[in-house]
């Protein structure tokens, strides 16, 4: 079956459950399919743009209205849509970073928060993370001394994850701010993994700003986020445009630089909407999906060798695993070699990890029945004691 | 009416995902398999009244 030229209609959710680390929370509702086939054609939400002529005026469909109610779910003050968090991120440090500035990151920090500290110029500083993967205040405490010392300057911004990517941890976001905070420097909470997962309270955890990602956590189409400021840094980020044309002395009424105008103008921004009220709901019941990331997450331990190296018990569905002294000694001998378990997975209805990883692997349990938590924890088990390991 | 049946379709699609891998429909996702598929052939049926009159 095809969708066009060369094109394959992309079935993967529907044949088998999908345990990539990224992709668990960006599946689309049903409702956000159904905009989606709705409104699919460029510019299909400015069929009732008026004056002043911005997408967060836009009242017919009523984006003026989710944009006040993204604000007001993030307990934040004002939200723009941006096309990904990453957007998000540039943003901010464009507004806040000039050139040589020293920027706080994280050793665990996304690869996009480092391009967002590169093009507005500025130079990154890691926060490093402990022996449990996790950043602490004290180590932003730290950090910032170090930087003082080394640079003279104190950073101008804060990057700091509020679930890192990498093992899916959990940081104390409100300590860290607040150590931040003690220095001036704003705080940008990065809630790609959290926003629209779990409960986020921007100013309960003194964040500045606030950016999600749509398609990564709000079961929404690519590319989509929100970035979300306290009303004292939502006149920066969110100024309009002052320039003017020396010729024909046009101006361009409120749009925002750092938006580039309009952000998200069609499939995008309704598919954001229609998943917003499933969204809003389903943050609310997070421990069912830490409970079904458990059955799977004690499967996995109970294969001898295999280790858990995020925080455990697990405060995330994204999980990473060491199964070096398990699955990658089957993938030593097996005519498949690291390959076997990929496929072995796929045999059973499993896809989403990396092909040929047996060694470090992450996966993401996010959204499925508990009946295919149950089933895809058997599934493991059960490769492993069919390649000769230990079930304890 | 076109819009009916392709969103019929997209909570047949929905339900594949969320049986996937087995698709083993227990009571009550079958009947909700029925009712749907039930008003996917009236809504195709009033689009070829419809469209061929």
């Amino acid at each position: 079956m095809r969708c066009g030229a060369g094109i394959d209609a992309r079935q993967v959710d529907e044949l088998a459950i999908n345990i990539d680390p990224i992709q668990a929370g960006g599946r689309l509702t049903a409702d956000a399919m159904k905009a989606v086939i709705a409104y699919g054609d460029g510019y299909s939400v400015c069929d009732n743009c008026r004056k002043p002529n911005r997408l967060d005026y836009i009242t017919k469909p009523p984006i003026a209205e989710f944009h006040r109610d993204l604000a007001s779910w993030l307990n934040m003050d004002a939200a723009r849509v941006v096309p990904g968090a990453r957007r998000g991120f540039q943003a901010v440090a464009h507004t806040y970073v000039n050139k040589g500035d020293p920027v706080l990151v994280t050793s665990l920090s996304h690869y996009t928060e480092f391009l967002a500290v590169e093009d507005a110029r500025g130079i990154a500083f890691e926060i490093p993370d402990d022996d449990r993967h996790l950043i602490t205040a004290d180590a932003t405490a730290a950090k910032i001394e170090e930087v003082k010392r080394e640079s003279g300057r104190v950073p101008v911004l804060a990057f700091i994850d509020h679930v890192d990517y990498q093992y899916g941890n959990k940081n104390d976001l409100k300590s860290i701010a607040k150590v931040a905070h003690q220095y001036d420097i704003p705080v940008l909470c990065n809630g790609a993994y959290t926003v629209g997962i779990m409960p986020v309270d921007g100013k309960d955890l003194g964040a500045d700003f606030v950016v999600g990602s749509g398609h990564k956590s709000m079961a929404a189409p690519a590319p989509s986020g929100v970035l979300a400021a306290t009303a004292e840094r939502e006149k920066e980020v969110f100024r309009t445009t002052a320039i003017t044309g020396d010729l024909t002395g046009r101006k361009f009424g409120i749009k925002e630089p750092e938006m580039m105008g309009c952000t998200l103008m069609g499939v995008t921004l309704v598919g954001m909407m229609a998943s917003f009220p499933h969204v809003k709901e389903r943050v609310k019941h997070f421990d069912r999906e830490l409970a079904n990331n458990r059955i799977v997450t004690e499967a996995l331990r109970s294969i001898d060798g295999t280790s858990v190296l995020s925080e455990y018990p697990r405060k995330h569905t994204l999980t990473r695993v060491d199964t070096t002294a398990s699955f990658d000694t089957v993938a030593q001998v097996h005519k498949k070699r690291g390959f076997f378990l990929s496929a072995a997975l796929a045999e059973k209805g499993v896809v989403g990890i990396i092909p040929g990883a047996t060694r470090v692997w992450k996966f993401n349990t996010y959204g499925m029945t508990t009946l295919q938590a149950q089933y895809l924890a058997q599934v493991f088990v059960d490769i492993a004691a069919g390649n000769g390991l230990k079930i304890s | 009416m076109v819009f009916s049946a392709m969103y019929t379709l997209t909570d047949l699609r929905v339900l594949l995902r969320t049986t996937a891998p087995s698709h083993a429909l227990n009571n009550e996702q079958r009947a909700q398999a029925e009712r749907l598929l039930e008003n996917l052939e009236r809504q195709v049926g009033s689009l070829k009244q419809e469209m061929l009159k």
